[in-house]
């Protein structure tokens, strides 16, 4: 090869290089369409719509990050531990200087639904936009109305992220954008009733239901967006709970609940199979117990049409009496009899609908045993249903029973009464206890307006 | 609703998630069985269900209804409630005393369903708290009234 | 004659001038207040005080106003009102013993109350009135001797009168008068009537029963309230209830020194079911309500905008960045100055001059009371302005007149109950902002109805006074035998008392060094000293105050000196108490009932191995030697046995000590092996038991006791057993894992 051709390749290689560097660079900064973009910024809307946007906030849940309990509402500050370091939720109040004041309609719909700020910034996917993405111009439209004139401007300058460079550099994110999500509204199907589509919009949507319930692949994405993935929402582990599947899995998911069970349980937190609990709280404590019912019976109608997998979910519970007392000899049952018995029942048929069966539970059933253990350590955060925080609430046990105790209790649990959950490791418990803490006693209420 | 409370029937007005232990308490004057913590850990409020000990504070009213409850303030009328008693008042076992009406309710369900429990098993049934430490005057107690048991 | 009885500032609820009739008065007391399963007892001053005052003047002896104390019914029951209130500490029956051993009555025909506040019911010797610090006996011991033997003179004259013979003819068996030489005999029932109607005789006119032919004292008398106390009929305050009363919850302020805001939902939490109202109180947000339940849940909705404290607001202000290790850090950066409580022998030279010096650096932690009842207080205003209050304390007179600066009343005016208290260990002091009743008197007022307040146990967790914390450095020098000659002890840590008070005293607070001095070890250069740290967290006193952390860290630092000198621990003590006899011998009491010192480590008949440590200490005007043996189970550490010898100098129910002793075993294990009161962000972690874990039935030791009566000065019993527990613990797990752990708890710590 001579000096000339090496150069001239050279020279190729590198033009190549720059031209995608060009195009990548492009790509990542790039400030995606927005239907809104043409619109100057809109006239103080009609009350109605601001209030319609509150409802769509509430539909998004977007208080459960944006809000703490003692500081203005919307204001941020909820510290998110990611595994390369802790971010922030930013402040979204109408504040110009440390809100989103500034921005226009285009601009809060590129935030939204596309995770892109207006300077071109890319934001962290704690932010579901991969959800998000689905809601429809309307809902926007309202959002948008809501936060620039329903929740006053407060200032609080933003917390900036705990991640160190180079990994805090957010243009690969757009990439991770490309491959994971899929910027179009949902697209209704005309094949299914108005109340299915509603209810998908809702779960897919706004409710973002699979930044917990669907499991996540290598990349921390979703392992799928809609229905069209046989994952979408089949049970997911995050921040240390199980979120079950809310398929039609009679196992770890909704396959032994009917429509309004499921309405019952996102309306009042509670029904004859369940009490919600661990991460669940915020969202019905914040988000589902303020849905329409309309809305919940869409939602229910919608997770009934999903099928369960057999082959994932194994063979249906069914309930096998088991004789229990203080005599019994297994080596959690001890500790169930004096710890658990009194709520959860001798048979573990809990006291529908306050105490939670653990017969047939889904912590009881589902291989993961994140859930089973963290509730067990930590205990359940107050459930407040229509502003009055619940009569009864599950203790805390880390500073009462060892690993190993909570592990044989929890093993216990997890076998009897036709459970299959399998046993828990004391191991599995060490390390939940080292990264959770208690759930406080004190209801928290997060602040709309 | 209609609640069963030591052999006698009672008319109360009270919603369905109230517990147990206040409808005894502040409805029905019963104020033998105790508050403690609320949360199912010191057993202060333990009364009978059918014969089984449970916690009044976490048992709601309503699924109590047509079962058959016995407080601290009938104990005596059951043979082995009796004996317990007399155990705790001849080991002297209450201090500050709190407690106790819960030991003893505890003590007569394991009593009742099993008459000569191991050590192990007065271990696993007798887990009520008691802050003025009458743990050994309790086990005590609870093993005369199962070796008066085993002799009568 | 009227006039006196008002002036001693006794609330009357009676006809003044009606005459004495003893069961007509019980018939009264009965029917002041009933309530389904609570009878309320309400107390007046007995009409004999009158005549009591007129006959020894104004300044009447302690404990001579017999009417005042003792009711005797005509069935021969005694009612004895108590200066001293039961909380489980069995005072009830020793007043019994005492005095029914001198009125020749058998404690168990004795009926007791607590008696309301009031100056004849001051009978310490030191004129206080409080339960507390292990005092009630030892400080009133022959004066309620004496006021048992007054009474019996009373009836002996009045059966004198009554049959017409000389009183010293007279004599009495249990209960009964007897004339022996006609047979004739009258109960104490028949005569009482008559008897309290007499003149109080002079004191010094009786003769005290000699202690060899006591039939009660020193004796295991079953305590009074056994019975009632098995069977749920034992009345405490969260159980009183009166008519028309309102029951009453609140939340409080997350933060101490908080206020209260806006109440973002007052309208929604007013609408609930059964609430009557909502409240802003200080630091607080109240509902009342027909039931509590009611009043509970619906205070628990109230969104409260909490705001910062006020600069000058009263109670102290808990900051938000307050956590307890961080406090922990803050008291071991502390250096000065220090003031000095002993300072004996010059220990800066024996320090410098010494073969060997040792230094350790220890802590404790936090405690909360954690007794069984919540706390709950009862308020009523009558008709006629005065305010009746229903509350478990520890010192009535200083709770009403803490009352009557609130309400602005004459003590007079206020009448205040004193039930069984469900659980003491120094909870029941005058803590300003951990007391419920100015809640209960502002909402009674507020609402014109009587209101029972009871704080949930997540609110008794949020305002608890706690239990002091302390860094304290040590330093030593041994002599080239390995003997400790020289130790110093300079403590950071305020004490309960100074912090009640807010500020140092003049003199050090004896509550915050206590068990640092007054070591009775024969060391010659001694330095305790304090450097005074005020922190923001409320405290109080805990069992055995001072001493529940002191002598944890002065005899397990002893054991460092032993083993750093290559002595036995329990030989060291022996030597350094050569010239104390009475602790000689306590010591090796307590060698003898473990079946002799054995430090070990062994291998037990289970296989576990296991070591034996001992400590001692000197609370409270008593004697303790404790040995613990110990082994490891899953990292954990193990209490089977705790032998303890406890020396009070004479004593006066052997079954209560003994009870006792199994008690402050309970709470000593209880502090050294799972304890903590945390605190993060000015809130405390555990709200509830299941965070907060007190001594478990499964974790507590087998507990055997000697008694050791030396003769010396009455001490004192519900205390001194405690504090020599976790020393004795640590120092043998010191021993069986070679880990030497300077501070409590041990669940902190996984061994091996």
């Amino acid at each position: 090869m001579t000096k000339s051709r090496l150069a001239t390749t050279l020279g190729c290689f590198a033009l190549l290089c720059l031209v995608i560097a060009a195009v990548l660079a492009w790509y990542v900064t790039r400030t995606p369409a927005s239907p809104f973009a043409a619109q100057a910024s809109a006239a103080p809307p009609d009350p109605a719509l601001v209030q319609r946007g509150e409802y769509v906030a509430r539909l998004g849940d977007c208080v459960a990050c944006h809000s703490l309990p003692e500081a203005a509402p919307f204001t941020g500050g909820l510290k998110m531990a990611t595994p390369l370091g802790a971010i922030y939720a930013t402040n979204i109040t109408a504040d110009r200087a440390t809100g989103i004041g500034a921005y226009s309609l285009a601009d809060f719909d590129r935030a939204v639904r596309h995770g892109v700020t207006p300077d071109g910034r890319r934001l962290y996917p704690a932010m579901p936009y991969p959800s998000y993405a689905k809601l429809s111009d309307d809902d926007i439209r309202a959002l948008y109305a809501f936060f620039m004139h329903g929740v006053s401007p407060a200032a609080q300058a933003n917390k900036p992220s705990e991640i160190p460079w180079p990994l805090n550099l957010r243009w690969p994110i757009a990439l991770w954008n490309g491959l994971f999500t899929d910027p179009a509204p949902y697209p209704a199907k005309p094949d299914q009733d108005a109340q299915w589509n509603r209810g998908a919009y809702i779960v897919q949507g706004p409710g973002h239901c699979g930044s917990c319930h669907t499991p996540r692949g290598l990349a921390f994405n979703e392992k799928g967006l809609s229905e069209a993935s046989k994952t979408y929402l089949a049970g997911g582990l995050l921040d240390g709970w199980y979120a079950p599947s809310l398929r039609n899995d009679p196992n770890t998911g909704l396959g032994r609940w009917n429509e309004a069970d499921i309405v019952s349980f996102l309306k009042h937190g509670r029904n004859r199979h369940a009490v919600v609990y661990g991460s669940m709280t915020e969202a019905f404590n914040n988000s589902t117990q303020f849905m329409s019912d309309e809305d919940l019976g869409a939602i229910a109608h919608y997770l009934k049409s999903l099928p369960g997998d057999p082959s994932r979910d194994g063979p249906a519970w069914q309930y096998q009496a088991s004789e229990l007392s203080a005599a019994s000899s297994a080596p959690g049952a001890h500790t169930y009899v004096s710890r658990c018995a009194t709520c959860h029942g001798l048979d573990g048929r809990g006291q529908a609908e306050w105490m939670p069966p653990l017969a047939g539970a889904t912590s009881a059933l589902a291989r993961e045993d994140a859930s089973a253990i963290n509730i067990t350590l930590n205990g359940s955060q107050r459930i407040v249903a229509a502003g009055v925080p619940d009569a009864y609430r599950m203790p805390a046990f880390r500073e009462q029973l060892s690993d190993r105790e909570i592990a044989e209790v929890l093993s216990f649990v997890r076998s009897t009464w036709g459970n299959h959950g399998g046993a828990v490791e004391a191991k599995a418990v060490g390390k939940l206890r080292e990264h959770t803490g208690p759930a406080s006693s004190n209801p928290i209420i997060l602040q709309m307006r | 609703m209609q609640l069963r409370i030591n052999q006698t029937t009672y008319e109360v007005d009270a919603d369905a998630d109230t517990p147990l232990l206040w409808v005894i308490r502040d409805d029905l004057g019963l104020t033998g069985t105790k508050y403690g913590c609320g949360l199912a850990q010191c057993g202060a409020c333990s009364v009978l269900v059918d014969g089984a000990v449970v916690r009044a504070c976490v048992t709601p009213v309503a699924g109590v209804v047509g079962r058959e409850i016995t407080t601290i303030e009938a104990v005596e009328a059951d043979a082995v409630g009796k004996r317990v008693v007399s155990a705790w008042v001849k080991h002297q076992v209450a201090q500050c005393g709190y407690c106790q009406s819960g030991q003893v309710m505890a003590a007569t369900a394991l009593l009742k369903h099993t008459p000569h429990p191991s050590d192990a098993q007065i271990a696993a049934a007798m887990v009520n708290l008691c802050r003025c430490g009458t743990y050994n005057a309790i086990h005590a107690a609870v093993h005369d009234v199962a070796a008066a048991q085993e002799n009568a | 004659m009227n006039d006196s009885l008002r002036v001693t500032g006794v609330a009357q609820p009676f006809p003044v001038g009606e005459p004495v009739n003893i069961s007509r008065r019980s018939f009264l007391l009965a029917s002041a207040g009933t309530a389904v399963g609570a009878l309320v007892l309400g107390f007046g001053l007995p009409l004999g005080l009158s005549r009591v005052q007129a006959a020894t003047g104004n300044a009447a002896a302690p404990g001579t106003q017999v009417p005042a104390f003792l009711e005797i019914r005509p069935d021969g029951r005694i009612r004895l009102l108590s200066p001293f209130m039961e909380g489980g500490q069995g005072i009830f029956t020793a007043m019994a013993q005492i005095v029914g051993e001198e009125l020749d009555a058998d404690p168990a025909t004795f009926l007791i109350d607590s008696a309301p506040p009031g100056e004849q019911y001051v009978v310490m010797d030191n004129g206080m009135r409080i339960t507390g610090g292990s005092m009630s006996v030892r400080t009133s011991y022959p004066t309620m001797r004496r006021l048992g033997a007054l009474a019996r003179a009373m009836l002996l004259q009045a059966a004198a009168e009554r049959l017409g013979v000389p009183v010293g003819d007279l004599s009495t068996e249990p209960g009964r008068v007897i004339h022996a030489a006609s047979g004739r005999t009258l109960g104490y029932g028949e005569l009482a009537a008559q008897a309290m109607d007499l003149p109080v005789p002079d004191p010094a006119s009786v003769t005290l029963r000699d202690p060899s032919q006591f039939r009660w004292i020193g004796k295991p008398v079953q305590r009074v309230d056994a019975y009632d106390k098995s069977t749920g009929k034992a009345v405490y305050s969260i159980d009183v209830k009166v008519d028309g009363m309102l029951h009453a919850a609140v939340q409080h302020a997350p933060r101490l020194g908080m206020r209260v805001g806006e109440l973002r939902n007052e309208a929604q939490v007013k609408a609930m079911k059964g609430v009557h109202s909502v409240h802003r109180l200080p630091g607080a947000v109240a509902v009342v309500a027909e039931r509590w339940w009611h009043a509970k849940r619906a205070v628990e909705a109230v969104q409260v905008q909490w705001l910062e404290a006020s600069a000058d607001a009263k109670v102290r202000q808990m900051p938000a960045d307050f956590s307890s290790d961080a406090f922990r850090d803050q008291l071991a950066a502390a250096t000065g100055p220090a003031r000095d409580e002993e300072n004996e022998g010059d220990f800066g030279k024996a320090f410098a001059d010494a073969a060997t010096q040792v230094e350790a650096t220890y802590h404790n932690q936090f405690l909360n009371h954690a007794q069984l009842e919540p706390p709950s207080a009862l308020a009523r205003f009558n008709p006629d302005g005065t305010l009746e209050v229903w509350l478990p304390n520890q010192a009535p007179d200083m709770f009403r007149a803490d009352m009557a600066k609130r309400t602005g009343l004459d003590p007079s005016q206020i009448t205040l109950h004193s039930p069984l208290l469900g659980g003491f260990f120094g909870r029941h002091f005058l803590y300003d902002s951990a007391n419920p009743y100015p809640q209960a008197i502002l909402l009674a007022k507020a609402v014109g109805r009587p209101v029972k307040l009871i704080w949930s146990r997540e609110e008794e967790f949020l305002r608890d006074a706690l239990r002091p914390m302390a860094v304290v450095k040590f330093r030593a020098a041994l002599d080239a035998q390995g003997l400790p000659v020289a130790i110093e002890a300079v403590s950071a840590t305020e004490g309960p008392t100074e912090a009640i008070a807010g500020k140092q005293g003049e003199k050090i607070d004896p509550t915050a060094l206590e068990g640092l001095s007054g070591k009775a070890y024969a060391i010659p250069s001694k330095r305790i000293a304090q450097v005074y740290v005020k922190g923001p967290a409320m405290l109080g006193y805990w069992r055995s105050v001072g001493n529940s952390l002191n002598d944890f860290f002065y005899e397990a630092f002893l054991d460092e000196l032993a083993d750093k000198g290559k002595q036995d621990p329990f030989e060291l003590r022996l030597h350094l108490l050569r010239d104390n006899q009475r602790l000689t011998n306590l010591l090796q009491a307590v060698g003898d009932l473990s079946g002799g010192w054995k430090r070990g480590p062994f291998t037990a008949e289970d296989g576990s191995r296991r070591a034996r440590g001992v400590a001692m200490a000197s609370p409270f005007g008593s004697e303790a030697a404790v040995i613990a043996e110990v082994s490891i189970e899953q990292g954990q550490v193990k209490v089977h046995d705790i032998w303890e010898a406890i020396d009070p100098g004479s004593i006066v129910n052997p079954a209560i000590i003994e009870a006792q002793v199994n008690g402050a075993v309970s709470l000593g294990l209880s502090q050294a092996l799972v304890e903590e009161a945390v605190y993060v962000n000015g809130q405390p972690r555990a709200r509830n038991y299941d965070l907060y874990p007190i001594l478990s039935a499964q974790r507590m030791a087998r507990v055997h006791v000697r008694i050791v009566e030396s003769g010396a000065k009455m001490g004192g019993i519900g205390e001194p057993p405690l504090p020599a527990v976790a020393p004795a613990v640590a120092n043998a797990v010191a021993h069986l894992t070679g880990q030497r752990i300077r501070s409590m708890p041990l669940s902190r710590y996984t061994f091996s």
